[in-house]
């Protein structure tokens, strides 16, 4: 047999009963020292690891704080929002009281459900219709002014029809100097006040009220103020364009009220 | 100097060896070191080198010496017959070897432990971890080639 594979063979034999030994009893006591020895070399091993995965584990262990401490910022926010919103929400109510406490042809207040679906018809849709007393024609107002009128109504719905749609009208009267017209809307944002003749002083930043001559929307109500005017050299009557204090695209909740 | 370089290589796979897992199964890199012993230095420095590693290991496992011993022993001194009678060396040979013989290694300490001591898993998970720690180091083999003497 050759020497190499003798040498195997003893070392197997060695080693099986080493573990035929080891098997029936304790580790032998050399081994114990070696393995205490290199245990401590495992200790170190273990040590030096942890020191240098330290500063990694404690990177990850922030990085999942952060995270954690971003979610709940967004909670936080979320619920602050909300607040916001139910704040937002009291003060609205808070005024549309006030309004009702004020106005003695108050009917009911409806909250905004939609709008028109098209760029061209500024209308909303109410939550209330004839159920709650809503007619056509009704008046629809905010704690700040005019915000239009009822166009159509149905048991549950009804269509407001806004103060800058093009088939808007209403007989108005100038605060500052008593002047009469009509402020019509022009289906984008702004107004026109018509009828006021060459020779009104009419100044920039006037207030508009309602003037109750239509028969139609009560006298006194805020519509909005001059934002431009123009005097043309022809004509009889003045270029006057208004800003309605209502902006619509901002309405949620109006107060709707009897016609004259 | 050349044994101070087999130590580092040895403790390197150790702490690389402790300090991975994959699917809770640590690989067997000691096993590629007496393997590339055997195939560097030829079978009788292959089986001392395997040896030392393996009862190094088994002493760092709380367990009782010889399975490693025994099995990393084996792969140093068979792993170096493989390349200086049967084959000549190339990258698939060299990854498909690696895998047989880390197979065998880690078989080999699992059937010792369950002979001399207890089963240490049931055989199927033993199967999964074993195949595992072939597959694990199996790419080694693409590097590890042998030494001029024995190509």
């Amino acid at each position: 047999m050759p020497k190499k594979w003798l040498l195997l063979l003893v070392f197997v034999i060695v080693s099986l009963s080493l573990m035929t030994y080891e098997s029936n009893r304790q580790h032998l006591l050399p081994f114990k020292f070696l393995s205490s020895a290199l245990n401590r070399f495992h200790e170190t091993k273990t040590s030096l690891l942890n020191n240098i995965s330290a500063p990694f584990h404690r990177m990850m262990l922030r990085e999942e704080e952060n995270v954690r401490l971003k979610t709940e910022i967004g909670k936080m926010l979320e619920e602050q929002y909300a607040c916001r919103e139910v704040f937002l929400e009291n003060k609205h109510l808070r005024e549309i009281l006030a309004l009702k406490e004020k106005e003695r042809r108050y009917v009911t207040s409806a909250r905004v459900i939609g709008r028109s679906s098209d760029q061209w018809s500024n209308t909303l849709i109410l939550d209330k219709g004839t159920s709650s007393g809503i007619a056509k024609d009704m008046i629809a107002v905010t704690e700040k002014g005019l915000a239009g009128k009822i166009s159509g109504v149905t048991d549950s719905y009804s269509y407001l029809l806004l103060v800058g749609d093009i088939n808007f009208s209403v007989a108005v009267r100038l605060q500052e100097n008593r002047a009469e017209g009509v402020v019509s809307g022009t289906g984008f944002r702004k107004c026109q006040l018509k009828y006021i003749p060459y020779e009104e002083e009419v100044k920039k930043d006037d207030i508009i009220i309602t003037s109750g001559l239509d028969m139609l929307f009560p006298r006194g109500i805020p519509v909005g103020f001059v934002s431009s005017v123009n005097k043309k050299d022809i004509g009889f009557f003045q270029d006057i364009e208004v800003q309605p204090f209502v902006d619509t695209s901002k309405i949620e909740i109006v107060a709707i009220v009897r016609k004259e | 100097m050349i044994y101070l370089l087999w130590s580092v290589v040895f403790l390197f796979a150790l702490v690389m060896q402790g300090s991975i897992s994959l699917f809770d199964i640590m690989p067997n890199f000691t096993a590629l070191v007496a393997f590339y012993a055997g195939i560097k230095y030829g079978d009788i420095r292959g089986l001392t080198i395997g040896a030392v590693i393996g009862i190094i290991e088994d002493s760092l496992s709380g367990a009782f010496i010889g399975p490693n011993l025994l099995s990393k022993g084996l792969v140093g001194y068979m792993s170096s017959f493989l390349y200086e009678k049967f084959f000549v060396w190339n990258p698939l040979l060299g990854t498909i070897s690696v895998a047989m013989f880390t197979f065998a290694d880690s078989l080999t300490v699992f059937l010792l432990r369950s002979i001399f001591d207890r089963m240490p898993v049931s055989a199927g998970t033993a199967l999964l971890i074993i195949v595992v720690q072939a597959l694990v180091n199996a790419p080694f083999g693409l590097f590890l080639k042998p030494g001029k003497q024995q190509a």
